[in-house]
C-alpha cells in the first residue's frame, strides 16, 4: 500500500514539475492520435453519408466489412501492417517501420472503421428531408452535404470522440510498428506497459492519469456541447 | 396561357413496378395546377422528378426553349423549381436563418439577405418569430416558414406536397392566406392536396392522378371555383 502511495506522489511529481520524459511521451501520443483521426475522420466521414444515402452495387457488403472490421484486435492490425512495412516486406522500401509516422498509419487503420460505422448510424438516423430540402434551395451537393453535417452534428461528434479514444489508449499496433522507441515513438500506453514490467509505477501512474483527465475532459465537453443543442432543439 | 415547362414520357419503376407513367405533363405559366389522387397514386414522386430531386428511367423536359434529357435538366430543375415536403423539414437553426439558407447559397451579401429575410418574414407576418428556433414551431408556423423561404428565391415554379395537412382550421386558413398571395403574385405553383377546401378555390386547373397515370387535366371552372370560395367563406366566417 505504502508503494502504491509513494509511486502516486511520484507521479504527481513527474506531471507537475514538468518530467521532460513524461511530457514528451504524453505530447507525442497526443499528436499521433490527433494526426490519425484529422485524417481519417474527412474519409470516413463522406464514406458513411455515401453509404447512408446512395445506393451502388457491394454498398450492404461494404456496411459489413466496416462493422466487421471494428471490432479486429489492434494487435491483428499492427501484425500486418508489420509485415507490409518490414525490410522485406511490399511497402519495406518507404523505411517506415518503427517511425511515429507508422504509428500514424495503424491508428488509422485502426480508428476508420469505427469512424464509418458510427457515423454511417448517425446519418442514417438523419432525417432525408434535410437533404432534398438543401438541394432544393439551391444547395451544391457538397454543401449540402455540410448541411446534413451540421444536422447530426451530435452523432458525428460522438464518432470522433470514440474513435480517438480507441487509437489514444490502442498499446498492440503502437507497440507492433512504433517499437516503443525512448525519444522517437514511445507513446502513453507502450509506456505505462514498460514501465510497469519494470516495476517502476510512477510514470506508468502519472501516463494513467493524463489518460484519464483527457477521456474525463472529452465526455465533459461532449455532454455539454450536446446540452446546449438539448436546449436549442 | 403558356407553358412554363413541359415534361415527357416520365416513367419510373421501383422494384420492378411501374410507379409512374406519364406521357406529357405541362405546368402552365402563372397558374395554379391541384393535384389529387389517392395515396400512393405517385402524386409525391412525381413532385420529386419534377423538382430535380429524383431521378426516372425516363424522362424529356422542354424549358426555357430548350428540349433536355436528365442529366441536362436536372440542375436546372433544381435551381429554379422548388418542392416543399408535406412536413416542411426546418434546419437546426433560428427562423431567420432557415430563410436565409438559399440568398446565402445564391452567394448574396449579408446586408441584402439580412434585408430580404426581415421583408420576408414581414410579408408572411412571421417577424416576431425571427430568432424562435425552428424546431420550437408548430405545424402550421413550420409550414408559413418554409413556404416564406421558398417564395424569398423567387421560384419559377413551387411544388406543394400536402400543404394544409394535418393542420387545425386557423393554420390551414393562414396558410391558404399565403398560397392565395402567392397566386396572387404570380408565382406558379402546383399544389397536391386531400384539403380540397381549403385550396381548391386556387386552382386554375385540376389534374388527377390514379395508379401513376394520369387521368386528367382540366381547366376548372369559375362557376366552381366561386361555388368553392363561397363554401370557404362560410366555412371560416363559422369557425
Amino acid at each position: 500500500m505504502n508503494d502504491i502511495q509513494q509511486a502516486s506522489v511520484a507521479a504527481f511529481e513527474l506531471l507537475l514539475s514538468g518530467d521532460q520524459t513524461t511530457w514528451e511521451i504524453i505530447s507525442l501520443s497526443f499528436s499521433v492520435s490527433l494526426s490519425a483521426i484529422a485524417i481519417a475522420s474527412p474519409l470516413a466521414l463522406i464514406l458513411a453519408f455515401f453509404l447512408a444515402f446512395f445506393q451502388f452495387p457491394l454498398r450492404r457488403a461494404l456496411i459489413a466489412l466496416f462493422n466487421t472490421f471494428m471490432s479486429v484486435p489492434a494487435v491483428v492490425i499492427g501484425l500486418t501492417l508489420y509485415l507490409l512495412l518490414s525490410r522485406s516486406g511490399p511497402l519495406g522500401e518507404l523505411k517506415l517501420l518503427f517511425t511515429d509516422k507508422a504509428m500514424i498509419i495503424g491508428q488509422i487503420l485502426l480508428s476508420f472503421p469505427l469512424l464509418v460505422a458510427m457515423a454511417h448510424a448517425a446519418f442514417q438516423a438523419a432525417d432525408r428531408r434535410a437533404w432534398e430540402t438543401a438541394i432544393t434551395l439551391g444547395a451544391k451537393p457538397w454543401r449540402a452535404f455540410f448541411t446534413l453535417m451540421f444536422e447530426v452534428r451530435f452523432g458525428l461528434i460522438a464518432a470522433v470522440v470514440a474513435g480517438f479514444g480507441r487509437v489514444i489508449a490502442e498499446i498492440g499496433c503502437s507497440m507492433m510498428v512504433g517499437g516503443n522507441i525512448l525519444h522517437a515513438t514511445r507513446n502513453i500506453p507502450t509506456a505505462i506497459a514498460l514501465e510497469t514490467s519494470k516495476g517502476e509505477f510512477a510514470q506508468g501512474i502519472a501516463l494513467g492519469i493524463m489518460l484519464l483527465i483527457m477521456s474525463l475532459s472529452l465526455n465533459a465537453g461532449v455532454s455539454l456541447f450536446q446540452g446546449k443543442g438539448e436546449l436549442r432543439a | 396561357m403558356s407553358d412554363l415547362i413541359d415534361y415527357h414520357g416520365i416513367k419510373i419503376s421501383l422494384s420492378g413496378k411501374l410507379i409512374l407513367d406519364i406521357d406529357h405533363l405541362a405546368v402552365k405559366a402563372h397558374q395554379c395546377t391541384l393535384v389529387t389522387g389517392q395515396n400512393g397514386s405517385g402524386k409525391t414522386t412525381l413532385f420529386k422528378i419534377m423538382s430535380g430531386l429524383l431521378r426516372p428511367d425516363s424522362i424529356q423536359v422542354d424549358y426555357q426553349g430548350r428540349q433536355m434529357n436528365w442529366k441536362q435538366a436536372k440542375p436546372v430543375l433544381q435551381r429554379d423549381i422548388i418542392y416543399l415536403h408535406q412536413q416542411p423539414y426546418l434546419f437546426d437553426a433560428s427562423v431567420a436563418d432557415n430563410v436565409a439558407y438559399g440568398l446565402y447559397r445564391r452567394g448574396e451579401s449579408k446586408n441584402s439577405v439580412q434585408k430580404k429575410v426581415f421583408q420576408a418574414l414581414d410579408w408572411a407576418n412571421l417577424s416576431h418569430l425571427a430568432q424562435r428556433h425552428a424546431k420550437h414551431l408548430s405545424g402550421g408556423e413550420k409550414q408559413r416558414v418554409a413556404l416564406t423561404r421558398a417564395r424569398i428565391l423567387a421560384p419559377s415554379l413551387l411544388l406543394l406536397d400536402e400543404p394544409t395537412a394535418s393542420m387545425d382550421n386557423e393554420a390551414k386558413q393562414q396558410t391558404a392566406y399565403l398560397l392565395q398571395r402567392l397566386k396572387e403574385e404570380g408565382v406558379c405553383v402546383v399544389i397536391s392536396s386531400h384539403e380540397s377546401h381549403t385550396v381548391d378555390h386556387l386552382a386554375d386547373h385540376h389534374l388527377c392522378i390514379e395508379h401513376g397515370k394520369i387521368t386528367a387535366l382540366e381547366p376548372v371552372k369559375q362557376s366552381a371555383k366561386v361555388t368553392v370560395l363561397n363554401h370557404v367563406k362560410n366555412t371560416l366566417s363559422h369557425d
